[in-house]
């Protein structure tokens, strides 16, 4: 009863915060709702007893790529003007293919191959049962192949990463503080050298003289 | 296992009402007398001039993005170091490998210079 | 007494142990900032708040009552909805995380099997509070300081991380009172031996995750004023400072608990049957957590402040490489069961 209860309650605020996610105008706020929809959804998993993937959720997704997208909304420069310029014009095909796509997810997710029918509710565990162990008896001795794929897979981020976003940037005056201290007393600065006056020929004033 | 996750959601509401009770009472027992310059962000006296949200180096999506990633790893080493024990051997040359691919990831980060911050 | 108990409603038990949790934590920070000025005080060579009570003892609360009754400030053009809300998400999981804390055998109010993932997962979100309130206060140093804190707290999540696996490694278990019963013997058998890079790694990064000195440039009071939280006032500024004092709290006690062996004795158990003080105990985990939050303030007090480009080339080029290292070599060690810590 109890759990009826909070997956319900759970359920709504994920559905809300979607919705808000894709009609606040403001970008920072609907990065912000769209972490309260992973967070809500992590309850939902830990409601069907998945305890890993719900805390990994909120630990990968919310505790990191949310906050990549934070850092890229927060500092991007969004002009909302020109991204609404062609809102009326193109919402009929716009909502066309909204539609398609509702009535194709409706027809993998939809009762006919999911539901309770197909996928009843799990018997629950006893309270000494640890999902990650399991998890990790499978991952690593019958499914080691796709995890080192997944390795791969990261590896090919890393690079890519790397490649699409640093660059070094010609005109930034920087100076490494780390050399800088590191200047030795002797070789490294600048000298004042002791040398005797030139011997400059006395200037005449011939105004004086007159 | 259910009855374990009550306390922590409860929990979790409790943290919550501690940082809005303060806020709640500082607003009612505190005064409440705006003034222009008060109210102005601060800037060592001085009037704030452009708007606050500069933009930032690309430097820090890159470190993010290899947040991310590393983050992914640790998700994956959490099972595999649970499970090692009854695992044995073959588990911890498993580990060997994935940490190698990704040790290959790091040292390409480390000599492009990705870690440097300039 | 133990009826009565029982006769209540589940959720009245519940509230009632999280009040039994909650309020000594709130009223340990609140000492915790006292002792912070005593401390730091006498290390050089002042006395520190000495006016209110008895040796100053009342100062917290004063500060607290002053707190309380000073205008909340929100600057003009602030995001006012977010800048209220970022103090909020900065507490919430700082206290959170208590909630699978074991203080003594048993002695927990949830006890999860993926306790330590679960704290992990709840100090990741403690970024939030500080990116939101940098960007909300449409203020340039709030901003600058939030950015700093984020990109250094995000690195040294990662060692953290990695030094956690360690001991997960170590343990073979998730759950917090598991981790202490695996180091079960003496002061020896306890992780810290098998684990000491980890161990000073995951210290480190703790008292760099909490942004404090050495490494709290995202305050930098000497130059970006006070970073992410300068347009915060009142009991606005007042909840942020608690949910730093309450992380540096937690960090103590989860190094205590993870490498230092929780509440059990540092003696034998042979040696010390019949004596209460000497035999495990709530008292060795409160004990070993107050030298670590005496650690934090003698920190302070010794190092200047580390350059921003030092704290980043500390987490990704010294604590990564040597957690990867030495997470393989402690796994070696409990695959061919090294004694006396894994032996069988």
């Amino acid at each position: 009863m109890a759990e009826k209860l909070i997956f319900y309650i759970l359920a709504v605020i994920t559905l809300w915060a979607s919705v808000m996610v894709i009609t606040r105008k403001n970008p920072v706020h609907s990065v912000l709702f769209l972490v309260l929809a992973f967070v809500t959804s992590a309850g939902l998993w830990v409601l069907l007893e998945a305890e890993f993937l719900g805390i990994v959720l909120i630990l990968v997704y919310v505790g990191a790529v949310m906050v990549l997208f934070l850092f890229v909304v927060m500092m991007l420069d969004i002009d909302l003007a020109t991204i609404r310029a062609g809102f009326v014009q193109n919402l009929p095909l716009a909502g066309l293919i909204a539609a398609i796509m509702a009535v194709e997810i409706l027809l993998i997710v939809g009762p006919g191959n999911f539901g309770l029918d197909a996928f009843p509710k799990p018997e629950p565990l006893g309270a000494e049962v640890s999902n990650t162990r399991e998890l990790g008896l499978l991952l690593y001795s019958v499914y080691i192949y796709p995890v080192e794929i997944a390795a791969v897979i990261l590896l090919l981020a890393i690079v890519a990463a790397i490649r699409l976003t640093l660059r070094r940037r010609p005109d930034t005056k920087f100076i490494d503080p780390a050399q800088q201290v590191r200047v030795r007393k002797g070789p490294d600065r600048v000298r004042l050298v002791k040398m005797a006056a030139e011997d400059v020929a006395p200037v005449v004033d011939k105004g004086d003289a007159q | 296992m259910l009855d374990n996750y009550l306390p922590i959601l409860i929990f979790i509401l409790v943290g919550i009402l501690v940082g809005v009770g303060p806020l709640v009472l500082g607003y009612l027992l505190g005064p409440r007398r705006p003034d222009s310059e008060k109210d102005s962000p601060y800037e060592c006296g001085f009037a704030a001039f452009e708007s606050a949200r500069l933009k930032f180096d690309v430097r820090y999506y890159l470190v993010a993005i290899l947040f991310i990633i590393f983050d992914l790893e640790i998700a994956f080493l959490f099972p595999w170091a649970v499970a090692l024990g009854e695992l044995g051997l073959f588990a911890f040359w498993a580990m060997v490998v994935f940490l190698g691919i990704l040790v290959v990831g790091f040292i390409y980060e480390w000599k492009k210079g990705a870690l440097e911050w300039e | 007494m133990i009826e009565l108990w029982n006769a209540l409603p589940v959720l009245i038990q519940i509230l009632l142990k999280i009040t039994a949790i909650i309020l000594p934590l709130l009223g340990l920070v609140a000492y915790y900032t006292y002792a912070e000025r005593k401390v730091i005080g006498y290390m050089q060579v002042r006395i520190g708040p000495n006016r209110v009570g008895w040796r100053g003892l009342l100062q917290p609360i004063a500060d607290a009552v002053k707190l309380l009754m000073k205008e909340i400030v929100i600057p003009t053009k602030a995001d006012k909805t977010l800048f209220l809300l970022a103090p909020m998400i900065a507490i919430a999981p700082a206290l959170a995380v208590w909630a699978v804390f074991p203080f003594d055998e048993g002695l927990v109010l949830a006890d999860i099997n993926a306790g330590l993932l679960y704290v992990l997962a709840l100090s990741s979100l403690g970024v939030y509070g500080i990116i939101i309130a940098g960007w909300a206060s449409n203020s340039k140093y709030a901003l600058l300081g939030a950015m700093r804190s984020a990109a250094q707290m995000v690195a040294y999540e990662i060692a953290m991380g990695f030094a956690l696996v360690g001991v997960l490694v170590a343990a073979g278990s998730l759950n917090l009172g598991d981790i202490v019963a695996a180091q079960e013997g003496n002061l020896l058998t306890w992780f810290w031996l098998p684990l000491l890079p980890l161990f000073g790694v995951y210290l480190i990064s703790g008292v760099a995750e909490t942004n404090r000195a050495p490494f709290d440039v995202a305050e930098g009071e000497s130059e970006i004023v006070a970073g992410f939280h300068v347009e915060y006032s009142g009991m606005a500024f007042a909840v942020f400072f608690l949910a730093e004092y309450a992380n540096m709290v937690l960090i103590s006690a989860l190094t205590a608990l993870l490498f230092l062996g929780g509440w059990l004795s540092p003696l034998p158990a042979a040696w010390t049957e019949g004596s209460w003080l000497l035999s495990d105990g709530f008292h060795w985990l409160l004990a070993k957590t107050f030298f670590f939050m005496f650690l934090f303030l003698w920190l302070r007090a010794t190092f200047p402040r580390y350059r921003y480009d030092q704290i980043m080339r500390l987490g990704w080029k010294v604590f990564i490489p040597i957690t990867i290292v030495w997470i393989l070599v402690v796994a070696l060690a409990v695959v061919y069961r090294l004694p006396p810590w894994w032996s069988a």
